[in-house]
């Protein structure tokens, strides 16, 4: 399966291994950035960002349900920002197992990463990404 | 740099012209703004044409400013393709503004066209998300959820924390479709009231489908040229160009306190213009969805946090008020073809500062008024492009 965007996530190759996101962090002044970026937004240091990993586990920032999509995508579909721990707020989609209906998710509970294929349609089937899902349902993070 | 005036605009209408291409549609909008002005195509030195995703969608990728303007008989001058998101048209008539400021060019011709029915919306929508940063457009991010749950807009939360409701959501929207009822070149004549907006099917919650722009073919064009040029090609009055102010966003970190980028574009355009928010006497702004034209209020200066849904309960922004919003019923009822609407959006308020406006012509012809146009979606969590024009006469 290809991965979307194979520079911004670690795709586990040990089944007990958790998935994470690559981001940067800035030796300067520590700011944590996803995607990764050569030149810090914040102090606007060139050559002092590192790679880190980040976004195990995260915090719903907001949600909404999309009642129609672009070519590549099944509507209805959830789209939510999450803030991870490290620093970032950043765009996801809500993972497979996660029934779409409003008061499923609640801005601020605890989500954690799965990689799985970005829609189940004939475009994205195969193409793996990150996805978020609440922390409380069972299952080990993994990828499909 | 030398004062510039707009001396002609024209606009095809919005709406749905599945025969036309973009130099069919360009075409109408180009020549009504030359004979407005009263030039010839021999009279313009330099062109500007914004479209923003005519590439994708017709295929005709590049060079796309120089067959819409063959087609109208302008040709061998420089011509500058511009893409911009929303914005391009703004930025196209930024570009034609620089060149008679500067003193290379005497006339200018800016044009903003967009074909968005390509007869297979799911592709339009498509289209449209990629005019946001590649990184949010594959994971399938859409405009209509960004201003659902994007944090700088995150209308969940505005209901939170100043009490909005949906039907206060819904007011730009019946306000604009009056308008916009009365506007002949306009893609939505229905006028709507509250209730109707609130009952339309949910798109993306809050947002209903009356709060959203729709999918839209149109053009718009604006001649301009040196202020003391003016009554050379025209009797009719010069609206002068006082800013044309451009930013782009900037990468915010969360919890970041800086000022809107909106508002630091306007700040900067009433800088340069020496006017105020109470100043302006009409404006035409970026409502892509009904709910952002409240939040615009705040951000150009109109009223305080909050006190959105009150200015139009209060009548100021009304067609009869203090200072009308979106005379030509803004996006949502006059169209929003996107490469074109922020021509769109000047042309309207040139007629109105003529009193060439028609049934919706504002009673106390505006002396100063002001465009505001924004597009495109970063990483950084900013819109790419804010632009703010101001126009005196």
């Amino acid at each position: 399966m290809n991965v979307l965007h194979p520079e911004s996530i670690l795709v586990p190759t040990d089944a007990r291994q958790a998935p994470c996101l690559i981001g940067s962090r800035c030796d300067k002044c520590a700011t944590v950035v996803f995607p990764q970026m050569p030149v810090c937004p914040a102090c606007l240091a060139n050559g002092a960002m590192r790679r880190i990993e980040i976004g195990r586990t995260a915090k719903l920032f907001s949600h909404t349900i999309a009642r129609f999509a672009p070519k590549g995508f099944k509507a209805p579909f959830f789209q939510i920002f999450v803030d991870l721990p490290e620093g970032p707020r950043i765009f996801s989609l809500v993972g497979a197992e996660c029934p779409i209906e409003p008061g499923v998710l609640e801005d601020g509970m605890d989500m954690r990463l799965v990689l799985e294929p970005l829609a189940d349609t004939p475009e994205n089937k195969d193409v793996l990404t990150y996805k978020y899902v609440p922390a409380g349902k069972s299952g080990r993070a993994g990828h499909a | 740099m030398r004062e510039v005036a707009i001396i002609g605009v024209g606009a095809h209408a919005t709406g749905q012209f599945t025969d036309k291409p973009l130099k069919d549609l360009g075409y109408t909008a180009i020549w009504d703004a030359l004979e407005d002005a009263g030039v010839k195509p021999g009279d313009i030195d330099a062109a500007y044409v914004g479209n923003s995703i005519g590439g994708l969608l017709t295929g005709q990728e590049g060079v796309r400013g120089q067959v819409v303007l063959q087609h109208s008989g302008i040709t061998g001058i420089p011509i500058v393709n511009v893409e911009n998101a929303c914005a391009s048209a703004a930025t196209a008539l930024r570009g034609a503004w620089l060149e008679v400021a500067s003193g290379a060019a005497d006339v200018a011709l800016a044009v903003g066209v967009e074909k968005m029915f390509v007869g297979d919306s799911a592709r339009t929508i498509g289209a449209l998300s990629s005019v946001s940063e590649l990184d949010l457009s594959q994971m399938g991010m859409q405009f209509t959820t960004s201003y659902a749950i994007h944090p700088k807009i995150n209308l969940k939360a505005r209901m939170q924390e100043y009490g909005w409701t949906i039907a206060d959501f819904a007011k730009p929207a019946a306000k604009n479709s009056f308008n916009g009822s009365l506007n002949p070149l306009a893609q939505h004549r229905r006028p709507l009231s509250i209730e109707q907006v609130v009952q339309s099917r949910i798109v993306v919650d809050p947002l209903t489908l009356y709060m959203c722009a729709s999918i839209s073919d149109g053009a718009a064009a604006a001649v301009v040229c040196s202020a003391d040029l003016a009554k050379k090609f025209t009797s009719k009055t010069p609206i002068r160009i006082a800013s044309c102010v451009l930013r782009s966003g900037v990468y915010r970190l969360p919890n970041d306190d800086r000022l809107d980028t909106a508002a630091t574009t306007a700040q900067a355009a009433y800088e340069a213009a020496g006017v105020g928010p109470e100043d302006l006497q009409a404006v035409e702004l970026h409502d892509a969805m009904a709910p952002a034209e409240l939040m615009l209020y705040e951000r150009l200066g109109l009223c305080g946090p909050g006190e959105g849904p009150k200015l139009i309960d209060d009548g100021v922004t009304t067609l009869q008020g203090r200072v009308p919003v979106n005379p030509s019923g803004g996006l949502c009822s006059r169209g929003h073809p996107v490469g074109a609407t922020g021509l769109l959006q000047v042309a309207e308020l040139v007629w109105q500062m003529r009193g060439e406006a028609g049934e919706r012509q504002i009673e106390k012809r505006p002396k100063v008024t002001m465009a505001q146009n924004q597009g495109g979606l970063l990483l950084g969590q900013d819109s790419a492009v804010y632009s703010c024009t101001i126009l005196k006469t």
